[in-house]
């Protein structure tokens, strides 16, 4: 289930962190933030062999094909990333995917889908990922919410509710988990990956951002790395999101 | 056709439910009180097929639906990496998935008559809560369902939510049981808690759902109340 990078300059003891659907878009965008601090990165994907045999290249890490929906996948990705590349100290669940459609027509399997992989996601990685944290003595989690999840939105209920789920997952557990891990969600807008509808990326869209434009990957990256690292914050969602969302 | 506004109360034997009825009766509408048993309106609406089968046997008798009150609920605590995946995953099917399909098979029916929806979620699924991973996840959904719906049905369908504090019910004795303490002492310590040092009477929750399906909450949508005696002071 493993391809293996390089690994040539990555410090054998470094850190190691998990990111689920980190073959594209954000997910990928924040493998490399943590490649590039240092981090041995455990890239976890889907479908796309391929794309994330290229980020694990980039970050000198290793790609876990693992369906985040599926706890016994999720189980057994996590022991092999442990015994391949060390103790898991932050985990960003991040995998997702984004599909409007009205209410009427989001039938049973696209609801159940939303919910499993999104909020299934994080639970299924926080359930295993806890008792190896604890027994550590440490360890951070970020889950990736979205703008949506605070301001709703048009035929996309079954993200939304996702996503909103996500928030109280991560609140619950940042109060039953603490002092020793730390759980927090970043909340982006509109960002320029794959899943980004192309109504968003043009002006009648943008010009209603109070910052005028859509968010680039690297810059929700740089929120998920340094959340992931604010010692002090727990049960935080940071919103980065071109001020879609100012509340 | 009923001449009275009709309504949906899920959940209508727990406490919460038994007080939502009595209130919206006493405001001059008929209700269709759905149970999980017992009842000529029963069904576990975990079950995917439910949903739908209430509503249509509600349409069936009253021919009209004017609101829609999904308030049935399932909760067990556990630590996040000791609940049993099973009935983590029934909770939130039970709570989130329910009250979305009770919605959509609603929904034709809540257009014709320009009615609402009042999702009940909870003040633990504005702030979490540790052992209620499930249950919170799930009443934290219903708000993002809440604003997700309140902005696809406008300006027809109104849709909100009430996410009540700790109520005097039955539903105590779950709380008590996870801590080991008496159903006493569990009152006592959600008392103090709260600004107000008491725990709500479900008449107190109750009477948000009538004023939000009220003519006077016609200009409420996406909106939720959080009656819990000052707990929580989040946006």
């Amino acid at each position: 289930m493993t391809t293996s990078g390089s690994g040539a300059s990555v410090e054998a003891d470094a850190p190691v962190v998990l990111v689920t659907g980190a073959s594209s878009g954000i997910g990928r965008a924040t493998a490399i933030r943590f490649g590039r601090a240092g981090y041995r990165v455990a890239v976890n994907y889907a479908r796309d062999t391929s794309a994330a045999d290229e980020v694990a290249a980039l970050v000198e890490g290793r790609a876990y094909r693992a369906d985040v929906a599926d706890r016994y996948a999720v189980a057994t990705m996590v022991s092999a990333v442990e015994a391949e590349l060390g103790p898991i100290a932050v985990a960003v669940c991040n995998a997702g995917f984004y599909e409007e459609r009205r209410l009427e027509d989001v039938d049973d399997s696209l609801w159940d889908r939303s919910l499993r992989v999104m909020l299934g996601g994080c639970f299924h990685v926080s359930r295993t990922v806890v008792p190896r944290m604890r027994s550590r003595g440490g360890g951070s989690i970020v889950t990736i919410a979205s703008e949506l999840a605070l301001i709703g939105g048009v035929e996309i209920a079954h993200y939304v509710a996702a996503k909103a789920a996500i928030l109280g997952l991560t609140r619950s557990l940042a109060r039953e988990l603490a002092p020793t891990i730390r759980v927090n969600a970043v909340a982006p807008g509109a960002v320029d990956t794959p899943l980004l509808p192309d109504r968003d990326r043009g002006p009648g869209y943008t010009d209603t951002l109070p910052l005028r434009r859509i968010g680039r990957a690297d810059e929700v990256a740089d929120v998920v790395f340094d959340l992931a690292h604010s010692a002090w914050t727990t049960g935080a969602v940071w919103q980065i999101d071109g001020g879609a969302a100012i509340q | 056709m009923s001449e009275r506004p009709v309504a949906l109360v899920t959940g209508a034997a727990g406490g919460l439910g038994r007080a939502i009825v009595a209130a919206l009766s006493e405001a001059g509408w008929t209700v269709a009180a759905a149970t999980h048993r017992g009842s000529d309106l029963a069904g576990d609406l975990a079950e995917p097929m439910a949903p739908a089968s209430l509503v249509g046997r509600v349409l069936d008798r009253h021919r009209r639906l004017d609101l829609l009150v999904p308030n049935h609920a399932a909760m067990t605590m556990a630590a996040v990496d000791e609940h049993d995946p099973d009935d983590w995953w029934r909770i939130v099917d039970t709570n989130l998935s329910g009250s979305f399909r009770l919605a959509r098979a609603a929904v034709p029916a809540l257009r014709a008559k320009a009615g609402s929806i009042v999702f009940i979620s909870s003040e633990w699924g504005l702030i979490g809560w540790p052992r209620a991973s499930a249950y919170a996840a799930s009443k934290a959904g219903l708000i993002g369902l809440t604003k997700a719906l309140a902005r696809e049905l406008a300006p027809t369908v109104r849709v909100n939510a009430v996410a009540p504090g700790v109520i005097d019910t039955a539903q105590l004795a779950v709380d008590a049981a996870d801590l080991g303490v008496s159903e006493a002492e569990i009152r006592a310590r959600y008392a103090a808690e709260a600004p107000l040092g008491r725990i709500a009477d479900a008449t107190e929750i109750a009477a948000s759902v009538v004023f939000l399906a009220s003519p006077g909450g016609a200009y409420y949508t996406g909106q939720v109340l959080s009656p819990n005696g000052g707990t929580t002071l989040v946006p």
